[in-house]
Parts: structure tokens; C-alpha cells; sequence
């Protein structure tokens, strides 16, 4: 069973409407490449030059991988992943 | 304390000045989280912007009627919170936005911060000027149809920086493209408002999450905020920000 990806609602417009996708790979790069795979130009929104982007905060349950490995993060089937992206709106 | 039914203000009793809240904005989330402190009877509540009200706030601005636009936002708030407030409780209005040159001043005395701007630059400057003042904050937001909720202990570990770092570079949406829907509004003004009642009156404390609504899947997810290490606000080491002028110019409410 892939991992299932929690979209939040700035990227949908990649992923169809979808609020979650499944991707395979065993780390969170693998997973990241899978994504832009089947949704081509997600990665971009996700990553910069310098791994995620500051304002996107990435988390595998409910740790954030900062904490966990950064993109060399293992992922097992099953894991949920989600993307929290910066909001400032009030 | 003696659970829910004996937290004061839950009974309409004020908290007394002890208790004293500064909002940072008038608009769509902190209106239900202003209608929710003053009725908790959170013993003194400050509140600052210097916007007027604008037909388009009408809908999530929810202490505004038609009869307020043109007016400033803060004679409106004041007049409406004054009839729902507890017994006991000062609203205060401070005519001026949270800048560099205003930050620490409004903060003096003040136990909890509630973040409830608009703009990056405003968030990044309550989380630097409310450590540096050994205030707690509590940041909420939404946009589009998400709402979203964290609060920073006074100590200030995990913080604002640790999850966001800095100001976004290049352009952002702002919400005046994005937009927001009010009942998203609500729930970031109620989740900021239960952050700050249980700082100022004990419960689980509630530090180190993140809570976010998705209005479009009612998904309600809690996800863990470390401290992170090299964080340039709480990291062991870390001088304490200047809140130089420059640090805090940016793009609006979305990355």
C-alpha cells in the first residue's frame, strides 16, 4: 500500500481537486518524485534549491521531517504525509 | 480548579486585570475571537488596527453591520463588545497597526498576544517582539477555506520561526485575490481564543501544535511543532531580535 498524501487546498489545482493522493517511495524524496510524476509541477511548489521550501512544512503523521530526516526521510507504506503551507490571512 | 463550570468567566465573572489580552487586528478572525474573550469575561482586552470598515468585511467581520462602513473598525468593536462583554471586563482600542515602533508598546502588560493580522510581515513581528517582550502569543489565520491556529509559550520555545522561519521572497496572493469564507473566520477566531483561555487558565498547555481546519473536507488535523535547531528567535543562543524596520517588509496573507 503507498503512502497517502494530504493536499492542502493552494496545490489542488495540480492534483485535479484532490485533498489526498497516494505516491510510492520509501523516502520523502522518492515520494516527492512520484508526486511530480503524476502531478507535474507539484515538486516545484514543494521544494527550492535548498530541500523544502521555508514556507511549506512537510510532516509524516505528526512530526515535521525537519525532525525526522529532511527529504531522506523513510516512508512506509501506509504513512500519511502532509502539507501545511504558511497562512497568513485574517 | 474544579473543571469547565469553575474556570471564572465561564459564568460571565471577570478574570480581573491579571488577565489581559492584546488582539492585533479588527477583522475576520478576531472578531469571534474578541466576542469570545469578552464574553469568557477575560478581565482586559486591547485591541489595535487602523483600517476603516469596507463593505466586503461585512461577511466575516461579524460585529460590523451595513451601518459601520466608513467608519473605523475600532469604534464599531468597541461599541458591540461593551454589550457583550462580562461584567467587569476594559476593552481598550489603540488607533494604530502593530509596527516596529508600536510593538513593544503595546505589549506592556499584556499577558497573551493574538496574532490576528493579515500579513506575513505583521506574524513574524508579533513572534519576535512577543519574545522579546516575554509575552505568549497565539497566531491565528485563514484563508480561502483554511483555518489555522498555534500558540508560543512567553519562554517562547517552539516559536513562529521554528515553523516558518522568515518573510516569503518574491510575490504571494493576497487575500484579496485569495479571499476567505467566514465560517473558517470563525473557527480560526475560536481556536485562537481557546489557545489563549487555556494560557491564561490552565488545562493541558498548548504549545508546540499546529491546528488546522479544511473547511472544504472538515478535516480537523494536529500536527507537532518542534523547536527547531539554528531557529534565529529560540534557539539556544539566539540574540534577541531588534526589530529593525527593514526585518519586517513582505508579501501578504498567503505563500
Amino acid at each position: 500500500m503507498p503512502s497517502i498524501v494530504r493536499i492542502p487546498t493552494p496545490l489542488r489545482t495540480l492534483t485535479g481537486g484532490n485533498d489526498e493522493v497516494s505516491a510510492n517511495g520509501d523516502t520523502l524524496t522518492a515520494v516527492l518524485t512520484d508526486l511530480e510524476a503524476n502531478y507535474p509541477g507539484i515538486k516545484d511548489r514543494l521544494l527550492d534549491e535548498k530541500g523544502v521550501r521555508r514556507f511549506v512544512n512537510i510532516f509524516v503523521g505528526d512530526e515535521d521531517v525537519r525532525f525526522l530526516g529532511g527529504l531522506s526521510t523513510p516512508i512506509k507504506d501506509g504513512d500519511k504525509i502532509s502539507i501545511v503551507p504558511a497562512i497568513a490571512g485574517g | 480548579m474544579n473543571g469547565v463550570s469553575g474556570v471564572s468567566g465561564v459564568s460571565g465573572v471577570s478574570g480581573g486585570s491579571s488577565e489581559s489580552v492584546l488582539v492585533v487586528g479588527a477583522g475576520g478572525v478576531a472578531h469571534p475571537a474578541l466576542i469570545a474573550l469578552a464574553s469568557a469575561g477575560v478581565g482586559r482586552i486591547v485591541v489595535c488596527d487602523d483600517d476603516k470598515v469596507e463593505r466586503s468585511n461585512l461577511h466575516r467581520q461579524i460585529l460590523f453591520s451595513e451601518a459601520d462602513v466608513g467608519d473605523p473598525k475600532l469604534d464599531a468593536v468597541a461599541e458591540r463588545l461593551a454589550v457583550i462583554a462580562a461584567p467587569g471586563v476594559v476593552i481598550e482600542t489603540r488607533a494604530t497597526r502593530f509596527l516596529p515602533s508600536t510593538a513593544l508598546d503595546l505589549l506592556e502588560g499584556i499577558s497573551v498576544v493574538l496574532d490576528a493580522c493579515d500579513n506575513f510581515a505583521t506574524r513574524f513581528l508579533v513572534a519576535d517582539a512577543a519574545h522579546r517582550a516575554g509575552v505568549a502569543s497565539v497566531h491565528g489565520a485563514a484563508v480561502r477555506w483554511t483555518a489555522t491556529a498555534m500558540a508560543s509559550s512567553a519562554a517562547g520555545k517552539p516559536c513562529y520561526r521554528c515553523l516558518f522561519e522568515d518573510l516569503p521572497e518574491g510575490d504571494a496572493p493576497d487575500c484579496a485575490t485569495a479571499g476567505v469564507t467566514g465560517p473558517v473566520c470563525g473557527i480560526a477566531g475560536g481556536l485562537a481564543a481557546d489557545l489563549c483561555l487555556r494560557i491564561l487558565r490552565g488545562g493541558p498547555l498548548p504549545y508546540g501544535i499546529v491546528t488546522t481546519y479544511d473547511g472544504l473536507t472538515d478535516h480537523l488535523r494536529v500536527v507537532r511543532v518542534r523547536p527547531r535547531p539554528g531557529c534565529e528567535l529560540c534557539a539556544e543562543g539566539a540574540t534577541l531580535p531588534d526589530l529593525a524596520a527593514h526585518r519586517y517588509a513582505g508579501p501578504a496573507c498567503e505563500a
